[in-house]
């Protein structure tokens, strides 16, 4: 289906607007321009669907209603180490005409679906983080606060050869407005070869906004690409972490948390490519829910032709605090290649009674004796997250959610 | 190895199923599938107009619903062309009733069933055989001793006139009806055939009832239905093995399995399939399991060029469960997309699902699965184990488990592995003086062991010898 009540301001004066205040060069408009004419061709992105099913539904949501390209703001910390140039969009579009010509687009193809098509044709912000050869480039934040409607913010991150990089992104709203609010971010990653990247990010939105995400990574010659995906804010999030092994030897690592309640519902997918011999790929993630809060998650492992001596690995387990949430899985497997070890395995259940009696039977009440075994719950993803301030940045979340 | 094994073993089972017996055809249909054919079929077996009506309006299902096309990895259907397919052929059978005794069927039929090993399995003490050739059921017997503690063996056909209080009720209605999907609105048009098992109240079977489907013409398809009704704490065990020789047009196998298992009764139902490698075998298999009630589904997928199959158990009442174990074999050209799905719609239920496949030669399998758990089903459970054995790099095994929770009393666990035969276990068994295939061979009946314990003994040692003559890649 193609949707099609957009905002009467989503229109080409409203995209040329756009990409003038950014002194954009033409390429990089009529890119814009392509993708909003393809709009009317193309699908939401994909959703799980059994027959008789679509576990989210994304053409019920009304654009029209958030969609608010020319009213854009938000309060941005773009910053990192010296070593490393950490640009407004504005100022990328400038100083590195050349790099964002070379990849804008080409890990996430703008027209991918009506989602990537409208953030690539309405995106007012950004950021691009370049990090040259054999550089270490150590806590590079990107803080956004959205005070408007709406906002689609556009990530760019490329790695040199043997340079190295830890990148801290979140995300939250600010100032409240009237209705619903629509976040879109597209995050692109360029893993040179050898090179190490870490992208961690905290999806922290009020429960009036939507959000969509797509962060994509493409991996060279025995570079590594991880991923920490922690989601606990807005009404609906279609997240997608997603790594191509594109280069032999090359590795990812996603780790991802979600804390749902209230009528949150999240739509989570952790998804790799093995395109090349000899990669790895290890996808964990960790959810609770409460209320009638409710998660989709969908896991991929795709294991290629030529992927020979893969080692795969998947673990999915959510925990349901409340009869009214549900949870829903499904990890896949597709494999091509014999050579290849993989594996994945996904649980849902519930506090464990034993656990909870034996805490209580300590003299613990009822909620303190819950609310460790959630947080507990959470160390085994948390352990696997390297950087201390975004483990902490979570830690503090999910015990927030828990007292709120 | 006992001597049952080895007398099966020296039956030749790759011309056991490669043969074919000139088509001698009593009534015939048209190609393809129109209001004629459904007429035609219903008037020749003499149904009553209920039945007519129920042909009728699954036609009209038929007729409104989509091909199933956009699955994720769904096996490619283009070439099944339903107008080439002729949907009856009754065999030139004197008895219409289906003959009383062996010796009555003519003898292409006998030389059939005799190749097949059908009257030897008999001969075994099986409590009751029905072997379907082309579209009816033309030889059955069960043992006297069952029928008199009223538990009724027959072929659907029959059934429909001798029992029809309890057809009228049970047959596509309240678990597959013909709106369930394309090919079960296809069956519920052109069905003719299959077996009707009834078990009283507390009556328990303790040998299995078997059947043995057979088509044996080509471009025709085969639509028997296979309805279970087993009563309150009563216990069968039903098998059915198929089989169909390779032609150059497509066939389609298109059957529909209804179970009724009652409060604290026992079902086990049981396939072995070995379609030839142009068949299409697209079937609808269902259960309802009452409270206390345990449905346990065997299959074991080896032939066909593609095949959609989850054989789907509902859990009505509380305590009850299921068992699915599954194995899929893909060779050459083969696409087996095969897998389970169980909705717990009561409080503690239980379910597992254990899921193996092997792949071979640019054969393709897929594990596809749904376990659903309601609202209220609190303190069910179920477990999933899906494994694959992939042989070579032009193989592909996915695997695509849904899971929707609603309840969160509930201990759900799925796990999958995928991997390569392993080298070290190869090397380890040549050194002890096998050869490389039989090496491979003995990897195999050790990775498919679960399934092979749970079936008799001919089928479990069929399943094996199939497996073998796969793995020599010399079965047509």
């Amino acid at each position: 289906m193609t949707a099609t009540q957009v905002h009467e301001t989503i229109s080409e004066e409203t995209v040329r607007e756009i990409s003038d205040e950014l002194g954009e060069p033409d390429w990089l408009l009529d890119t814009r321009l392509d993708a909003l004419a393809a709009l009317d061709e193309l699908e939401m992105p994909d959703v799980i669907r059994t027959p008789g099913r679509d576990w989210t539904n994304l053409d019920g949501l009304d654009y029209e209603s958030f969609v608010d390209p020319l009213n854009a703001a938000e309060e941005k910390d773009q910053l990192g180490p010296e070593e490393a140039e950490v640009l407004p969009l504005s100022e990328a579009v400038e100083e590195r005409e050349d790099l964002l010509k070379e990849h804008f687009g080409s890990v996430i193809d703008p027209q991918e679906n009506y989602l990537t098509a409208l953030s690539t044709a309405l995106f007012s912000t950004g950021t691009l983080v370049y990090v040259p050869k054999n550089v270490d480039a150590e806590d590079v934040t990107i803080r956004t606060t959205q005070h408007s409607q709406s906002l689609f913010n556009y990530t760019l991150v490329v790695t040199e050869q043997s340079s190295s990089v830890t990148i801290l992104e979140r995300q939250d709203t600010g100032e409240s407005v009237e209705g619903d609010r629509y976040y879109s971010g597209l995050v692109e990653v360029a893993a040179g070869e050898n090179s190490h990247v870490q992208y961690g990010s905290l999806q922290d939105l009020d429960e009036e906004t939507y959000n969509y995400t797509l962060k994509r990574g493409d991996a060279d010659d025995y570079a590594t690409v991880n991923w920490v995906e922690g989601n606990v804010g807005s009404r609906l999030t279609k997240s997608s972490v997603e790594t191509e092994l594109n280069g032999e030897g090359s590795e990812t690592k996603t780790v991802g948390a979600f804390f749902g309640h209230d009528d949150q519902h999240f739509d989570i997918a952790a998804r790799v490519w093995h395109n090349t011999a000899h990669t790895t790929a290890d996808l964990v993630t960790r959810g609770v829910l409460d209320d009638d809060a409710r998660s989709v998650y969908e896991g991929v492992q795709d294991v290629g032709r030529d992927a020979w001596d893969t080692n795969s690995y998947q673990r999915e387990n959510t925990l349901m605090l409340s009869d009214e949430s549900e949870a829903d899985a499904s990890p896949k497997l597709i494999i091509n290649n014999h050579d290849t070890e993989a594996s994945h395995s996904a649980t849902v259940g519930q506090i464990d009674e034993e656990d909870m009696f034996y805490m209580t039977s300590r003299g613990l009440d009822d909620e303190s004796a819950r609310n460790m075994l959630v947080e507990g719950f959470f160390v085994p993803v948390l352990e696997e997250v390297e950087v201390e301030e975004l483990r902490e940045d979570l830690e503090t979340r999910v015990r927030e959610r828990l007292h709120e | 190895m006992s001597s049952e094994q080895d007398q099966l073993k020296e039956t030749n089972t790759e011309e056991r199923f490669a043969f074919k017996k000139d088509e001698s055809a009593a009534v015939k249909s048209d190609k393809g599938l129109t209001e004629e054919v459904v007429r035609l079929i219903s008037e020749d077996k003499g149904e009553p107009d209920w039945m007519l009506e129920r042909r009728l309006r699954a036609l009209e299902h038929w007729n409104e619903m989509p091909m199933p096309t956009d699955w994720p990895g769904q096996p490619d259907l283009t070439e099944l062309d339903v107008e080439e397919i002729v949907p009856y052929i009754r065999p030139d059978v004197d008895k219409r009733e289906g003959a009383d005794s062996w010796d009555d069927l003519p003898e292409d039929i006998q030389d059939t069933f005799e190749k097949l090993g059908i009257p030897e399995a008999e001969r075994k003490a099986l409590s009751g055989v029905g072997a379907q050739y082309e579209s009816e059921v033309v030889y059955q017997n069960m043992q006297e001793q069952w029928e008199e503690k009223g538990v009724v063996f027959c072929n659907m056909d029959e059934a429909v006139r001798e029992h029809e209080d309890l057809v009228k009720e049970h047959f596509m209605t309240s678990c597959v009806p013909p709106s369930d999907n394309k090919f079960a609105a296809l069956h519920g048009a052109v069905w003719s055939g299959g077996s009707f098992v009834y078990v009283p109240e507390d009556v328990t079977v303790e040998m299995p009832v078997q059947a043995y489907f057979r088509m044996n013409s080509e471009g025709m398809g085969q639509f028997e239905h296979t309805l279970i009704i087993a009563e309150e704490g009563s216990e069968v065990h039903y098998i059915e093995g198929c089989s169909a020789p390779k032609y150059g047009s497509h066939n389609l196998h298109s059957g529909g399995v209804e179970v009724f298992v009652g409060e604290d009764a026992h079902v086990q139902y049981s396939t072995v399939q070995n379609w030839s490698k142009n068949t299409f075998n697209l079937n609808t298999k269902r259960a309802i399991v009452e409270k206390g009630g345990r449905m346990e589904w065997v299959s074991g997928s080896m032939g066909s060029k593609a095949t959609m199959l989850y054989p789907c158990t509902i859990l009505k009442g509380r305590n009850a469960s299921a068992n699915n174990i599954t194995i899929a074999f893909a060779g050459e050209g083969q696409n087996i997309d095969t897998g389970a799905k169980v909705y717990h719609n009561a409080p503690h239920t239980k379910s597992t699902i254990e899921s193996k496949s092997i792949s071979k030669d640019g054969g393709r399998t897929n594990y596809r699965g749904l376990v659903h758990i309601s609202e209220g089903a609190e303190h069910s459970s179920t477990s999933v184990e899906c494994d694959a054995l992939m042989f070579d790099n032009e193989s592909t095994s996915d695997t695509m488990p849904y899971m929707e929770i609603d309840e969160s009393k509930v201990d759900v666990a799925h796990e999958a592995t995928v991997g390569k035969i392993g080298d070290e276990d190869v090397f380890y068994l040549q050194s002890r003086g096998l050869d490389d295939d039989d090496a491979k061979q003995m990897i195999v009946s050790g990775f498919i062991e679960p399934i092979t314990e749970e079936l008799p003994i001919e089928y479990a040692v069929e399943l094996n010898r199939l497996i073998e003559l796969e793995m020599e890649g010399s079965l047509g």
